[in-house]
This record gives C-alpha cells, structure tokens and sequence, in this order.
C-alpha cells in the first residue's frame, strides 16, 4: 500500500509541473493565432491564384489536344472545366501556391499527351504492317505413306510458306512456295503460285501468273492448306499432279475472278486461259515456261450460295485443254472435263460432293473419243475440338484414253475412308484414318491403310 | 480503453465496408451496363455502306464501296461483342475463315487496334477506314451501325 501511495504521489506532482510548464507556452500561442490566420489567409489568396492559373494552362492543353486530335471524345475534358473560379480571368505573373501541386498538373499534362502520342503512332501503325508471311505444314505416320502405299511408317508431309504482299489500292499479289517429299522421298520444291493481279472493280479482280486452277470446290478451297482441310489427305482424284492426281491442278495463264452480292445470294464465278499442260515421264505437268506448241486451256467455274440456306454452295465447272504426252507414239489428247459439286459448310456440319466427267478425244490417233468419270462424297459433323468424318470416292478411268493411259496414276478404283480430326488449338490438328483402297482395273488390289497427321497453320 | 464484443465488432465492420461495397456494386453495374450498352460500327466519312455490307466488309467479300477501298480494322478490345453481334461466330471461326480467304484469293486480314481510342484514329486517319468501338465516337467519322 505504501508503496502505491508513493507512485500516485509522484504521478500528481509530475501531472502539476506539467501543466505548470505548458501554461506559458498556451499563452504564447493564443497571442501568435492572429498573426497566423493572417498568413494563411494570405496563402488562401496565392492558392486561388494558382488554380486560376492552373485553369488557364488545362485549357490550353486541351485546345492544342482538340488540334491534334480532332473530335476527341469529350469525356478527355477536366473536371476543372466548370468550377467557379474558371470564370475568373488567368491570373498571371504569380508562382503557384505549391511546388507539389504545380509539379503533380504538368505531370497529368504530359501524361495526356504522351497517350494522345502512343495512340497516333499506334494508329499509324497499321499502315505498315511489313509483309505477313503464312503458311502451314504437316507431319504423319501410318501403316503406309499417305502418297506412296509401298512405304511405311513416318512421312513428312509438306511446308508451305505463302504472302500477300499489299502493293497498291488495286493491286494484288499472291506467292505461295511449297517444301514436299516426293513419292520416292526426294525433296521437291515447287513456285506453287506466283500472281500478279489487278482489281478491276469490287466483283473483278484480273490475275496473270501460276493459280491453282479453279476447277470444283476442293482445289482452291484447301490445296496445300492441310490445317484448313478436316480429312487427313485430299481425296485421291483431285490430288496435286506430282501425288497421283489425274486433274492439272496448277494452271499458268490469265484468271479473272470475283464475286457478285445479290438479294437471292451470292455469286461466284472465276474464268481463265493458259498454257496446255503436258504429260511427261506419267505426270501432269503445268508448262510453267510455255506450252511448245501454243495449245491452251479454257476454263470457268460458277457457284451459287443462296442467302436463304447459310453455308450452302452448288458449282458448276468445265474446263477444255489439249494435251500432249511423252510416250513414244506422242499422243494428242483434246480433254474435256466437266464437274458439279456442292457443299454445306455449317458451324456443325462440313459436307462436300464433286462429281466430274471427261468426254476426251484422241487428236493423234484413231481410238475416238472416251468416257471417264469420278467423283467423292465426304461428310463431317464438327463436334466442338472433335470432328469425325467419312469419305467415299470412285474413279472409272477409261483405259484405252491416252490421256489416262499416259498417267502414272491413271488406274481406276474407289476408296473408303472414316476419319477423326481433334482441334488441338485454333492453328494445330491432330488427325487419323483408316481407309480402305480397291484398285480396279490397271492393277487389281485391295490395301488398308491407318494414317495419323500433325498438322499446323502459321 | 474500451475494447468491443465480437458482435459489435461484426458489426462495426459491416457498417464500414457497406458503403464501399455498395458502391463497388454499383460500379459494377454501371460499368457491365455499360459494356453491354453498345457497340458502334464506323467508318472514315469516305465510305458509303450500308449495316447489312458489314458482314462482307469484315469478311473481306466486299473490298469497295464505289471507288473507294475498304480497310477494315478489328478493334480486339470490342472484337468479341463484334464478333457476337455483327457476324455471329466466334474467334476462332473468325480466324478460320479469314485463313481460307487469305489463302484463297490473296486477301489480307484486317489489322488490329487494341483500343476504342486507337480504332478511332486509326478510322480518322484515311479514307476507307472502318472499325467498332464500345463508346459514342463524337464527330469526325461516319456510324454505319449501332448494336
């Protein structure tokens, strides 16, 4: 107890010097509180000015933003605009109040600028956007090579690069180069597409170069786009010369091409000449250089996609060349061909069906002329990342036609195909198929194959 | 010093973050109304086209409108709403099909601005020009549509 009397003694006595000691300072203070609010009704006074000034100077910045950048939108302005002390006139000549609040505006300023900058320079930007470069590649393995049934295990499959370089208002330009094994596992590397083009109006645009020749739907729809394409392979009957195909599937000439806009639907047409293409050591080739004897071929292609039925696409095409083989006898083929196709391409469905038919005559002999027919079915039900798909194709070549006599692949045969594609991403698929290939006349022979695809877009 | 109950603590609390909460939700709303609001589809005053071209516009199918040339430009930070709204597919369609089209017949894809602010210059800056934005434009381009 005595103790804690001592304690509250001494707190008392420390409790009473204290107050005895902050006595004159209180006095001291209430004397300065006059000459303190005359101060700082004197800084109340340099702040009002510095915010007039501040006004003054936001809305310069904003007059020379509105002449940088026209029609800005409004919502940019300050929330200064409509104070009241705005209506003051810019008080000059006085520092500002603060340094902070002074140097915290020229920052906000500058800043404003800069964005106004970034987003120009952005915006022009897009005006050079260089020379894109696209393409796409692939790579499999099977039971046997997709192209050549006698090899098996991993394929490479092809590289494609191609650009679209932007070279005027009207002028158009396509390049496509393409990296593929041949069927014996050389590398080959073809100029698949080099087109120089003018675009006349809005539905014409006049092309002179190598195109893939527009004939049916598949050919210029994918060709080399293996990524684009859901199957895992072309259907056989319009594959690339060089991979079995029996169609020219490249053409140097002239190509005029468009579209047409109408209330009933859209219009597609394409039209085009070039070189004859000739068939040496069995292959279609494309007389890139010229044709040796000036033989050309004439062709055109139409398709209809009613606005009433979206995804929908019925064509016609036909096309007439001579050609001529390298067979002993040279042999002098007038080819004509002619083909329908359709195609329903939906958020769920991808179905497809070409049909063609070639009434040929032999220029150079005495066999006459000769029927020939093929075509496929395919059909594909897009299920998210998956989509499964079945194909089923038939080639009835007329043997005793020079033109398919002359052809490596020129044998006739029918191919059944169940395939699955799994969208790994928006630019890669996996792909596998099993097939079933009966080979009917030249050769009688039946294989199955079970193929799988990596394959990308870039 | 007066040390609260956890109730009253409890309830301190809610009172205190109530205001802020409330205002965030607010905030929210406007801003998701906002979003959801509008989506305008313009154009340099140079271009005479119509809402229902904009499809073939931004698809490349349409690349005139009389003698002037069409440029597109996707703005990515409307595109899905664009995408939604005025074609009906999604991105990836989107890209699909400009894939096929490029490839086809040698067509570029639009360009991408990654703001209203950058699309509306970009739409200012040369005739031709069309894109969308989220925001009213002001003057100084031309508002095919609005969705």
């Amino acid at each position: 107890m005595l103790s804690l009397n001592s304690h509250a003694r001494s707190l008392c006595c420390i409790a009473v010097l204290a107050m005895m000691a902050c006595a004159p300072f209180r006095t001291a203070h209430a004397a300065a509180d006059a000459q303190q609010v005359a101060q700082l009704q004197s800084q109340l006074e340099q702040s009002l000015k510095a915010i007039d000034q501040l006004t003054a100077r936001v809305r310069e910045l904003e007059s020379r933003m509105d002449a940088v950048q026209p029609g800005a939108a409004p919502g940019t302005a300050p929330a200064t605009a409509g104070s009241p002390a705005s209506a003051a006139p810019p008080a000059t000549g006085v520092a500002p109040a603060t340094p902070a609040s002074g140097t915290a505006d020229e920052r906000l300023a500058s800043l404003e600028g800069d964005v106004a900058e970034i987003t120009a320079a952005n915006a022009a930007r897009h005006d050079d956007m260089g020379l894109p470069l696209h393409g796409f590649a692939d790579v499999g393995a099977g039971t046997r090579s997709p192209n050549n049934p006698d090899l098996h295990g991993a394929d490479v499959g092809s590289l494609d690069f191609y650009l679209t370089p932007e070279l005027g208002e009207r002028t158009r330009s396509l390049f496509e180069l393409n990296f593929k094994m041949s069927t014996t596992g050389a590398l080959v590397t073809a100029l698949e597409r080099i087109q120089l083009g003018y675009q006349l109006a809005d539905a014409t645009t006049l092309w002179l170069g190598r195109f893939h020749t527009p004939y049916g739907y598949y050919n210029t729809a994918f060709h080399h786009g293996q990524q684009i394409s859901t199957s895992l392979r072309r259907p056989k009957l319009v594959e690339f010369e060089a991979s079995g195909g029996v169609l020219p599937a490249h053409t140097v000439g002239l190509w005029l091409a468009g579209a047409k806009r109408m209330e009933m639907g859209r219009l597609t047409y394409d039209l085009y000449a070039g070189n004859a293409q000739r068939i040496v050591a069995g292959v279609i080739d494309t007389n890139n250089v010229g044709s040796p004897h000036g033989d050309a071929i004439y062709g055109g292609n139409v398709s209809f996609l009613p606005q009433a039925l979206d995804g929908f696409r019925v064509g016609l095409s036909a096309f007439t060349t001579k050609v001529e083989d390298d067979l002993v006898a040279r042999n002098l083929t007038r080819v004509n061909n002619y083909g329908v196709y359709v195609v329903y391409d939906t958020d769920r469905w991808e179905n497809m069906a070409e049909y063609y038919r070639f009434d040929n005559d032999d220029l150079s002999g005495s066999t006459g002329s000769h029927n020939s027919e093929m075509g496929y079915v395919q059909i594909a039900y897009r299920a998210g990342a998956w989509i499964p798909y079945a194909r089923y194709e038939n080639a009835d070549f007329d043997q005793t036609d020079n033109y398919f006599a002359a052809q490596r692949s020129g044998g006739s045969y029918f191919r059944t195909a169940l395939g699955l594609r799994y969208d790994l991403d928006w630019t890669s698929a996996l792909k596998l198929e099993i097939a079933e290939t009966h080979l009917t006349d030249r050769a009688t022979d039946t294989y199955e194959e079970a193929l799988m695809q990596y394959a990308i877009r870039f | 010093m007066r040390y609260a109950s956890r109730p009253e603590r409890a309830r301190s609390l809610l009172r205190r973050a109530a205001l802020p909460l409330l205002a965030t939700l607010a905030l929210a709303s406007f801003s998701v109304a906002s979003r959801a609001e509008g989506l305008y589809v313009i154009c340099h005053p140079s271009v005479a086209i119509s809402a229902s071209d904009l499809r073939d516009v931004f698809l490349g199918e349409k690349q005139f409108a009389g003698p002037v040339r069409l440029v597109p430009a996707d703005n990515s930070s409307a595109r899905a709403t664009f995408l939604q709204k005025v074609l009906g597919m999604d991105y990836a369609k989107y890209l699909t099909a400009w894939t096929k089209k490029s490839f086809r017949d040698g067509v570029n894809p639009p360009t991408v601005s990654s703001s209203d602010a950058e699309a509306l210059a970009y739409v200012k800056r040369a005739p031709g020009r069309c894109s969308y934005i989220t925001t009213a434009p002001g003057p100084g381009v031309l508002v095919v549509a609005t969705f």
